[in-house]
């Protein structure tokens, strides 16, 4: 996979490609398809707060996207940053249930370092699997989401349950504000501060480290590596719990900060559209953080849709979607199509 | 003994539409696509089916628009992966993507809401004559018979030696005058019909109710049995089967210890099982050397 900037026209291309598809979609199903992008532009970024609310939704994403990226330039498929995400989360939010009443001083610490374990134990066992067996990760990790899933439903309606809660949705109680690094808007300096640390810890470790650069070269050619010496066991296993680790991480950001709780269900499309940020940014972490605002601003337009345009948040939904159909795609059709759009005939 | 065929007919219930839309993943994996994007399909069918019931009030009706919409995602999905190069794992993932986003639209559009959909009435069932299997409906009568089929056209047909040769050795393929490309295509196209059928079987086989992400990764297991039964149909239909049978037994598990055992672990039985017959098969493979190669899904 080519890992320089020069593929952004191409990603650029494939999202107006995606967009074709979901207006047609959009029409099929009876929506006004130029009502519906407007909508979703202005929800996203147009409105007042438009940005606060793309930071807030994009700085989680981020976390988990860089992540994705590390097992992907590693070249393992671990598409189950969902699951991690939730079993952070989980595990961050049983640390603080324990531990309820300590000075935040020593909460926080021990919340964070038990959600990045919950994670990264979530990404360990396929990885472990993968590299012992042979067990393909796309499908362990796929059905470690949903397993994460149900044990976030079990953990919201049994162990954790909030007992004032109105039923409609399991949910763990409403973290005290002590425990909180910020309101429910979302935007702190302190999850800013740790999304800039993350930024520069991966893109130290990607770029500035032996690690990063037998990553990536094993995501290209594994044999070369293992000639080389390098141990594929240590490189694949600990870049399958880096990733596991920074899902986690975002889980306990959620958990901490603008969700408060864990909910059952809770933020469900995160894992997909992580993986989705981490391909369309091309694996780069600079470019990671640009487009986790990008998506962050759909996120919150599925927020905006239904309540105040009255429009399906399924549309975000489709347009994600859309971009992973197209954004893979490399040679042929499309490569024609822009070589013939700059070439003068 | 009543226990037993309830036991039976449960399983079959639940087994079929996994085993139809295996079938899909077996006839895409010969041609060389590892097809992640059965879920999404399956749920374009689920959806279809039972929207095109509530809206035409024929099953036939219903299962033609079914079958013509889960032909045209397969089709998208061939031509993303095969005249765009795309990956086919992130391209089956967004297709997945499209099925679950665009079904909850479609329901949305049509009622407003994001309620499930009952339907009057599903797929025919086969009736007295069948004893207590009689409330089981006619597609899972046919799925013995889809199954053999598919072996005999796999294995037994001059399009089933084409088809492996377009998914094992394209160059091959292309020697001898056949188009890969197409040879793919034609497979993708008939497991959407198969995708449709097993969609079909799964919202109006029983229940005859489409609700929101129903599929709840069907789609992904089918992928698994195709893994697991190393892409041979009837192997992969038993593998399916095996899921389906651990999902149940799951079910009459609960109903047994009651409240001991907690109702979401046991849920999550049939997503176990199928992480376990995938290391089965890894295993198989030649466990850890095949570790350092390429994975079989990645040698397209």
């Amino acid at each position: 996979m080519n890992l320089g900037f020069g593929a952004i026209p191409r990603a650029l291309a494939f999202i107006v490609l995606a967009l074709a598809l979901c207006g047609v979609i959009f029409e099929l199903a009876g929506y006004s398809a130029l009502l519906m992008f407007e909508a979703i532009l202005e929800g996203a970024f147009l409105r007042a707060g438009g940005w606060a609310q793309s930071l807030r939704w994009g700085l989680p994403l981020f976390i988990t996207a860089t992540g994705v990226a590390i097992s992907f330039r590693c070249g393992f498929f671990n598409i189950g940053a969902q699951g991690q995400f939730y079993i952070g989360a989980i595990c961050a939010a049983f640390v603080t249930h324990l531990l309820a009443g300590a000075p935040a001083a020593l909460v926080l610490p021990v919340t964070f370092l038990a959600g990045m374990a919950g994670g990264a134990l979530w990404a360990l066992w396929p990885g472990y699997l993968r590299l012992r067996s042979g067990t393909d990760e796309v499908i362990t990790t796929l059905m470690g989401n949903f397993i994460a899933a149900l044990v976030l439903v079990y953990v919201t309606s049994g162990p954790l349950k909030d007992p004032s809660g109105t039923g409609q949705q399991a949910a763990s109680p409403l973290l005290p504000a002590v425990y909180r690094i910020s309101d429910s808007q979302g935007i702190s300096p302190a999850i800013i501060g740790i999304a800039a640390a993350v930024a520069l810890a991966m893109w130290v470790l990607v770029n500035r480290t032996p690690f990063g650069m037998l990553a990536s070269l094993a995501g290209r050619n594994p044999t070369m590596v293992r000639f080389q010496g390098a141990r594929l066991w240590t490189l694949g296993l600990s870049s399958f719990v880096i990733s596991g680790a920074l899902a986690g991480l975002a889980g306990t950001v959620e958990l901490l900060g603008p969700t408060g709780r864990i909910a059952s269900g809770f933020l469900p499309g995160h894992g997909f559209t992580a993986v989705l940020i981490a391909l369309v940014a091309n694996l780069s972490v600079f470019a990671t953080a640009v487009v986790s605002l990008f998506f962050g601003g759909l996120a919150s337009a599925a927020i905006y849709l239904p309540i105040l345009a009255g429009l399906p948040a399924a549309a975000i939904d489709i347009f994600n979607a859309a971009v992973a159909l197209f954004i893979t795609a490399k040679s042929g059709l499309l490569d024609r199509l822009l070589r013939m759009a700059k070439l003068p005939t | 003994m009543t226990e037993f065929h309830e036991f039976m007919v449960a399983i079959l219930r639940s087994g079929t539409p996994l085993v139809y839309v295996t079938m899909a993943g077996v006839i895409a994996q010969r041609a060389g696509v590892w097809h992640l994007g059965l879920e999404g399909v399956m749920i374009i069918g689920a959806c279809a089916t039972i929207l095109g019931i509530v809206l035409t009030g024929s099953f036939p009706a219903a299962i033609a628009i079914a079958c013509v919409l889960c032909v045209a995602a397969s089709v998208l999905l061939w031509f993303v992966i095969e005249k765009l190069g795309a990956n086919p794992i992130i391209a089956g993932l967004g297709l997945t993507g499209l099925g679950i986003g665009g079904t909850a639209l479609a329901v949305q559009a049509l009622f407003g809401s994001l309620a499930a959909v009952t339907a009057p009435f599903g797929v025919p069932r086969l009736g007295e004559a069948f004893g207590s299997y009689g409330a089981l409906s006619i597609f899972v009568l046919m799925m013995p018979f889809v199954v053999w089929g598919m072996w005999v056209l796999l294995r037994r047909t001059r399009f089933g030696l084409r088809l492996a040769a377009a998914g094992e050795h394209p160059l091959a393929a292309r020697s001898v005058g056949t188009d890969p490309g197409r040879t793919r295509l034609i497979a993708l196209a008939s497991g959407g019909v198969l995708c449709a059928i097993g969609g079909a079987e799964l919202a109006a086989g029983g229940l005859t109710i489409f609700a929101q992400n129903m599929t709840a990764g069907r789609g992904f297991m089918s992928f698994a049995a195709v893994i697991f039964g190393a892409g041979h149909p009837i192997a992969a239909a038993f593998a399916a089967m095996f899921f389906s049978l651990v999902g149940v037994a799951g079910i009459r598990l609960q109903l047994l210890f009651g409240a001991s055992i907690p109702h979401d672990v046991l849920l999550s039985l049939p997503y176990l099982a199928t992480i376990l017959g995938v290391w089965i098969s890894g295993r198989m493979r030649g466990g850890a050397k095949a570790a350092t190669e390429a994975s079989e899904l990645r040698d397209y």
